[in-house]
């Protein structure tokens, strides 16, 4: 262990004697707190947090990314190209170990750097939260400042229903000719899409369990977030009417049962803001809309009706989304590392940009995967129609690495940050587990074995 | 080893399997383009062994395949073709790596960090307990010449200097096997000199030293076996004797004589030369000259004649004692005997010094110590070295002429301070 400790300890005083740790603090600490200043934010909790915790956040991380992936690129391509690297290699240390000392130099500056942009962000947050106004500074409080738990009505399961009315269908004609299986998903994809509607003069009902007890959540208020499209508008996104919308939430018939109507708009998350006790001795909560307006509603399964709740504060909540963050950096460390593994510094910085690049197209990756290739995409149908050897190649190379993608980027802990959404320790575990275990391990690897199996004395410099 | 006898069955020595340190059989290293294609062939069909305790020089000129032999010994290349062992291990057995120390042909040090520091880097590569790395640092820069500027970073050093702090990491684990690629390179005529008789001394205490250099002056003058490489190949290879005594010549060496007693001698020895060889060929077979001293040798004279009123320096100084960990029991022993000759030398000879910092006494006194010790344990000197030693031959096996003590001393103590002569074997 020494060796790989006095590795990454050579890391960090060439980061700091390079003045490298410098400048990126300095820009750090400048830009988290000239942004905010920079843009101007509408005055209320929402606007104000929206810059300075997801900007500042994204401008650290983005920074910091780069910064990594030049770093972790140079760090090892450049000590191979001057020959420093020959005087290690013939000291009795593995070079699985002088690869990993030099990844934990790279973690070490990036949690540093990362901490002290994540402590000016904090400070800033807490001093300019102080100077909004008092109903800014409630909302702030309660829906910001906070971590929050989050349920959603368990998944209907309608595989019943669809059998029944597709043997229903089969029975009234002939469908012999008919692909079943498609049939079955027309039939799911309309039930669906007729349980998510509520039509004029109807009711729906969600019945949502916390998962908690009851008592932990006593004289706590509750919050609903939920959005809606108005089904009449021809472009639902121009959408800027408001609706009286009338809200019954607690026990059916209760007289406990809170109800309020309230002016909203389509297409955007609204937060309800409902008070204790309205929970049964389940631990659910029940919520009904009721529509009088002369408008058919789409509430959307996923997004339509969700219930927060206060779980814990925010400080240690920030703390799971910056180590979140830092898993991302770990991963960008290890491409670079791996990418100079076995190219010169300028091919390792190209390379390591181009995986990031790649990572980070799921558009194209989703685009691809859905028209089934690349070239010749039949326009109506929006699939290409005679798909050859490339095509099959490129459908499979995109699907697979659109797997490994979204292994890494299903986290957004900016934005559950932001939404005072509670980051959980699962969740941070998930994230080691996922990016730098599992996707960071594969670069690891093969870093770890390029390096192990490179020639280092090479005229040209080592490139074998 | 078996092995490391099948591998050069021409040579006479024989060697046991412990005593092999480095076998190279049949070694050969092609470089290639991008494309596969072969570009260079650096090392062909090499073989050579290495025995303990040896100083083994790679001679050769520039390009001639003693680097990329080296790199290959140490396992930053691999072979195209044939077998290398060290220590009867592969060259990338990380273990084995803990008895090499390697000083590299240029400086490939972390420009950011200071002389203390990079010795603690490498310590800490091997493992080395910190208080141990930290005595082992503190001797390491003293004998390199560098204590005084342990705060600078290797990047402020001129070329010597890091050059110095090189060898100092290369002995920081108190390596079996040293291996040094043109360790003179960029160093004054006292750093030479003290790299040397540090090679020396390192041999005396049973290391094995490879030696990579274009400079013959450095081989000739350390070195027990050498190979000399060209184009990659093997030409030459034997042990300095072998490779460099005319058996058919002769060379007498004197205080001069009164020109008659010279004229009756040259007449005696053309007259027997008479006998094989016609008029003139006995007449141009025998030469006649004062030797004169070599350039080395002057330099050093005069660096320690100018020593007396040395000024301060902001570059390397000469170094100091080799480190304590590196000196052999005979070092050991002789400057043992050193100190008590220079405290009794000293206490006699002191008043008669010009006044002068006490460190330069106790170098003058040392100087006096060590002929009296030189006197005590050579009473057979067949002849005091009155003239530089570049024209005498050295002679590895009579540890008891003057010369001989005198390098021990050298290499063991002041190993600048007593230089004079050339000849460590």
């Amino acid at each position: 262990m020494k060796p790989i400790l006095a590795i990454a300890k050579l890391t960090l005083k060439a980061a700091f004697r390079f003045r490298i740790v410098a400048l990126l603090a300095l820009f750090l600490v400048v830009s988290v707190t000239a942004l905010p200043l920079l843009i101007k934010d509408d005055g209320t909790a929402r606007g104000f947090v929206q810059i300075l915790l997801t900007y500042s956040m994204g401008l650290t991380v983005t920074t910091l990314g780069l910064a990594t992936l030049w770093l972790s690129c140079g760090i090892l391509a450049r000590d191979i190209e001057d020959c420093r690297i020959q005087l290690v290699v013939v000291k009795p240390v593995a070079r699985w170990k002088i690869w990993m000392g030099k990844w934990l130099g790279i973690l070490i500056l990036n949690a540093m750097l990362l901490g002290a942009s994540g402590l000016v962000i904090y400070g800033l947050l807490e001093y300019r939260g102080g100077k909004l106004n008092e109903d800014q500074k409630f909302v702030l409080e309660n829906e910001v400042f906070v971590a929050r738990g989050s349920a959603k009505e368990e998944a209907v399961d309608l595989t019943q229903t669809v059998e029944e009315i597709f043997q229903d269908r089969m029975k009234q004609s002939s469908l012999e000719d008919v692909d079943q299986a498609q049939l079955k998903k027309q039939i799911f994809e309309m039930l669906k899409h007729q349980f998510q509607l509520v039509p004029q003069s109807m009711m729906r009902e969600w019945d949502i369990p916390l998962g908690v007890n009851p008592a932990e959540l006593k004289d706590k208020p509750l919050y609903l977030r939920t959005k809606f499209i108005a089904m009449s508008h021809k472009s639902t996104f121009e959408d800027t009417r408001t609706f009286p919308m009338f809200w019954e939430v607690g026990p059916m018939d209760s007289p406990q049962s809170w109800r309020v109507v309230m002016m909203m708009t389509p297409n955007v998350f609204h937060e309800i803001e409902v008070p204790p006790n309205l929970l049964d001795e389940n631990g659910h909560l029940q919520v009904r809309f009721i529509n009088n307006q002369n408008e058919t509603f789409y509430f959307d399964v996923n997004e339509g009706m969700e219930v927060l709740y206060r779980q814990g504060g925010f400080l240690a909540n920030y703390l799971k989304g910056l180590m979140i963050l830092f898993c991302w950096l770990a991963l960008l460390a290890a491409i670079g590392l791996s990418a100079s593994s076995f190219l010169s510094f300028p091919v390792a910085s190209f390379f390591a940009v181009s995986v990031l690049i790649l990572g980070l197209s799921t558009g194209t990756m989703n685009q691809v995967v859905e028209e089934g290739g690349i070239v010749g995409v039949d326009s109506r149908t929006g699939k290409v129609e005679q798909q050859g050897v490339f095509d099959h190649i490129s459908v499979f190379f995109f699907k697979e690495l659109k797997n490994l993608t979204e292994v890494v980027l299903n986290f957004s802990p900016v934005e559950l940050l932001s939404e005072g959404r509670t980051v959980t320790w699962w969740m941070v575990c998930k994230a080691v587990g996922q990016v730098v275990i599992l996707v960071g391990g594969i670069f690891v690897a093969l870093g770890v074995y390029c390096f192990s199996r490179r020639e280092l004395a090479l005229p040209s410099g080592g490139q074998g | 080893m078996s092995l490391a006898r099948a591998v050069n069955p021409n040579e006479n020595e024989t060697s046991t399997a412990s005593e092999t340190v480095v076998m190279v059989q049949g070694l050969s290293k092609v470089f290639k383009d991008f494309w596969g294609r072969p570009k260079a062939h650096a090392v062909n069909n090499v073989s050579f062994q290495v025995r303990r305790g040896e100083v083994f020089g790679l001679l050769g000129p520039n390009g001639s395949g003693k680097s990329t032999t080296v790199k290959l010994l140490l396992g930053l290349l691999n072979p195209t073709r044939g077998h290398i062992e060290v220590f009867g291990r592969s060259t990338r057995h990380v273990a084995t790596k803990r008895r090499i120390g390697y000083l590299p042909e240029e400086s490939y040090l972390y420009r950011y960090m200071d002389s203390a520091e990079t010795l603690d880097f490498f310590g800490s590569l091997f493992n080395l307990p910190s208080g141990e790395r930290r005595q082992r640092i503190e001797q390491l820069l003293e004998m390199v010449g560098l204590d005084k500027v342990r705060r600078r970073t290797v990047g402020e050093f001129s070329k010597g200097m890091q050059r110095r702090i090189g060898l100092a990491q290369a002995l920081i684990n108190d390596p079996d096997l040293v291996i040094l690629d043109e360790p003179t390179s960029g160093l004054d005529p006292i750093g030479c000199r003290e790299v040397k008789d540090l090679i020396v001394e390192l041999a005396r205490r049973g290391k094995t030293v490879i030696l990579s250099s274009h400079l013959l002056a450095d081989v000739e003058d350390v070195c027990d076996r050498v190979v000399i490489y060209y184009g990659g190949k093997i030409q030459a290879m034997g042990t300095l004797k072998e490779l460099l005594s005319t058996p058919d010549r002769l060379r007498i060496t004197m205080p001069v004589l009164e020109r008659e007693t010279l004229e009756r001698v040259l007449a005696t020895i053309r007259a027997d030369l008479g006998r094989k060889f016609s008029e003139t060929e006995a007449q141009e077979s025998v030469l006649v000259d004062c030797p004169s001293q070599n350039l080395e040798s002057y330099f050093l004279d005069v660096v320690k004649k100018a020593r007396s009123g040395a000024e301060e320096t902001s570059g390397a100084v000469s170094g100091g004692t080799v480190a304590r960990y590196l000196r052999s029991e005979e070092s050991e022993r002789v400057q043992a005997k050193d100190r008590i000759l220079e405290r009794l030398a000293s206490s006699k000879e002191a008043p008669a010094e010009a006044p002068a910092p006490e460190k330069k006494k106790e170098e003058a006194s040392a100087v006096d110590a060590s002929k009296k010790l030189s006197a005590l344990l050579s009473k057979t000197t067949v002849q005091a070295p009155a003239e530089p030693s570049a024209v005498k031959e050295a002679s590895p096996a009579s540890p008891q002429s003057e010369q001989r003590q005198e390098n021990l001393k050298k290499a063991s103590e002041k190993l600048s301070g007593l230089l004079g002569n050339k000849g460590n074997k």
